[in-house]
């Protein structure tokens, strides 16, 4: 058994986002449901003054694989997609994190995660749908203690921001890049969730900048997890598909250079001016 | 029902008139777009759209899953322009198919036309691996070049042939589950699932709007979470929110099996704009 580390632990820490499960009702079966909560640091505020997009996915991803993953133990899981409608680019924070298990079954498990401002009044921030494939996770068993807790990890000493800590590259247009730094790795050593859903977030903003008059703000993502990232660097290759009234539709193709260019993730993204 | 005996005579999707052409590279489905099926911005109904994709999606799963079965679960469907056909055709290609999973990727075209997509859908089907007791399975017979599903006889609109009918509330829908919208398995068809979770997304976002004017749906994220066996189906709005400045809003909504114990079979996110 290897004991627990917060999924890609670094890119959680980053964010500093605090989880702690509810079980069920004592006499009563199913499985846990999960609340967390995430600050708005400064330096990881988004084009819409919210906290960025990245961030909110890889909470979202992160809280998903925790609620699917607990469901289904001693087996475990792996994220097979995410779909993320932002409701509200601008956010007082913290955001508030709302998570239950729709559907376990014998080999997917299907949680809904709710975000809503606390420093809002509660105001909705998110719905999302987090979709998760049961896998053996053979001599990578995890040990939890359960009701299990993670504490919010205390303010960066030297912030950094979101783009600069995923390895993303600086640029613009339809192709943008990501080195695949060893923190950005979860514990069986693959590209986190987060990063991936993170980089397909900036590179549709990048790539609808043309046909967006504003700064550009992502409002809605679905992202399918088709293969491991384990060598990079990342190039995540994009297609707008058209415009209509409420954004641009961007295709989002995630292929690891380092890995015969295979492709990775495919994703779907609606971006719109601030 | 064996697939390939799907559908019935008197089906939903034999009304539709879909026709399947299917080579090695890639399986198309097309449908002739009639006033049966057009929404308030006189383009195809986005869960028309959905059941299109789903049909070709459904012809691909089978044949690349073969013995196993599949069910689908998630669809993403993004409309970016209105679909006025006069043909309106759907090109399906596998993205990846695992021990657990296949994931397609649907573009959707008016033919004739410039060939630039009026709809762009993803979808993944969990794979249903046969029971190693199962008794063996028939042999998956060989597709024709082209193949149809009916001859498109749709003689009343497609929502008051699918029985979809408003409750009064916003968003507030009933269906039936009758045989001629199930599936093979003899469950709600899951393009008609979107195609009900649409016009109460739709109707929703439009009653929020306040503006008077209908809303049409132009985004689908479709999260399946179980059969509608029995019926009536009815929709719950768990949240709309509306952007003023642009006419647009989004509608979550549930779909639930009334007739099996309130059961959440689908969880539907809804984009529209004012129309």
């Amino acid at each position: 058994m290897t004991d627990v580390r917060p999924a890609g632990h670094e890119v959680g820490a980053y964010f500093r986002f605090e989880r702690w499960e509810l079980p069920p009702p004592a006499g009563s079966e199913g499985p846990s449901a999960f609340a967390g909560r995430a600050p708005i640091d400064d330096h990881q505020r988004g084009p819409g003054g919210g906290l960025a997009t990245g961030g909110l996915l890889t909470c979202i991803d992160s809280m998903g694989g925790l609620l699917c993953g607990l469901a289904v133990l001693p087996r475990w899981i792996v994220t097979a997609s995410l779909s993320v409608q932002v409701l509200r680019a601008r956010q007082v924070g913290p955001l508030g994190f709302h998570g239950r298990v729709l559907r376990q079954g014998r080999n997917s498990v299907v949680s809904s995660i709710e975000v809503v401002d606390e420093g809002d009044g509660g105001a909705r921030v998110a719905e999302s749908v987090v979709t998760c494939a049961v896998l053996d996770p053979g001599e990578m068993a995890l040990g939890f203690t359960r009701p299990l807790v993670i504490p919010m990890p205390p303010p960066a000493a030297t912030p950094e921001g979101v783009e600069s800590f995923f390895g993303i590259e600086p640029g613009e247009g339809p192709v943008t890049r990501l080195r695949l730094d060893d923190r950005l790795r979860n514990p069986w050593g693959i590209l986190h969730g987060g990063a991936v859903a993170t980089l397909v977030d900036v590179a549709a903003r990048r790539a609808a900048a043309p046909d967006v008059v504003g700064e550009p703000v992502t409002t809605g993502v679905v992202v399918h997890y088709l293969a491991p990232l384990r060598v990079g660097p990342v190039e995540a290759r994009c297609t707008p598909v058209g415009t209509r009234a409420d954004g641009t539709v961007v295709r989002v193709a995630l292929h690891d250079t380092g890995a015969g260019d295979r492709l990775a993730a495919l994703a779907s993204v609606t971006v719109r001016a601030v | 029902m064996a697939a390939w005996d799907y559908p019935p005579e008197v089906h939903l999707l034999a009304d539709l008139g879909v026709e399947i052409e299917a080579d090695e590279a890639s399986t198309v489905a097309r449908i002739p777009v009639t006033a049966e099926l057009l929404g308030p911005d006189d383009g195809v109904h986005a869960g028309v759209i959905a059941t299109l994709v789903d049909i070709v999606g459904g012809v691909i799963a089978v044949r690349a899953l073969h013995p196993d079965w599949m069910a689908t679960a998630d669809m993403s469907l993004q409309v970016v322009r209105p679909a006025r056909g006069p043909v309106l055709e759907a090109r399906g290609t596998v993205v990846r198919q695992g021990r657990t999973t296949l994931v397609l990727e649907v573009f959707v075209t008016d033919v004739p036309g410039d060939g630039t997509p009026v709809a762009w859908s993803t979808l993944t089907f969990a794979v249903l691996p046969r029971a190693a007791d199962a008794p063996a399975p028939e042999d998956l017979p060989g597709l024709p070049r082209r193949s149809s599903f009916g001859p498109g006889r749709l003689d009343g609109h497609v929502l008051e042939a699918a029985g979809i009918t408003a409750t009064g509330e916003p968003g507030g829908m009933t269906m039936p589950v009758a045989d001629y919208v199930r599936n093979t398995i003899g469950a709600l068809q899951g393009g008609v699932v979107a195609l009900f979770a649409e016009v109460a997304g739709a109707h929703a976002v439009a009653a929020a709007l306040g503006t008077g004017r209908p809303a049409v749906a132009v985004e689908l994220q479709v999260s399946y979470i179980a059969l509608g066996r029995v019926g009536p189906m009815v929709t719950r709005v768990r949240s709309v929110t509306t952007d003023p400045a642009t006419g647009s809003g989004l509608g979550v909504v549930e779909l639930r099996d009334a007739g099996a114990d309130d059961r959440l079979t689908t969880v539907v996110a809804v984009g529209a704009v004012s129309a």
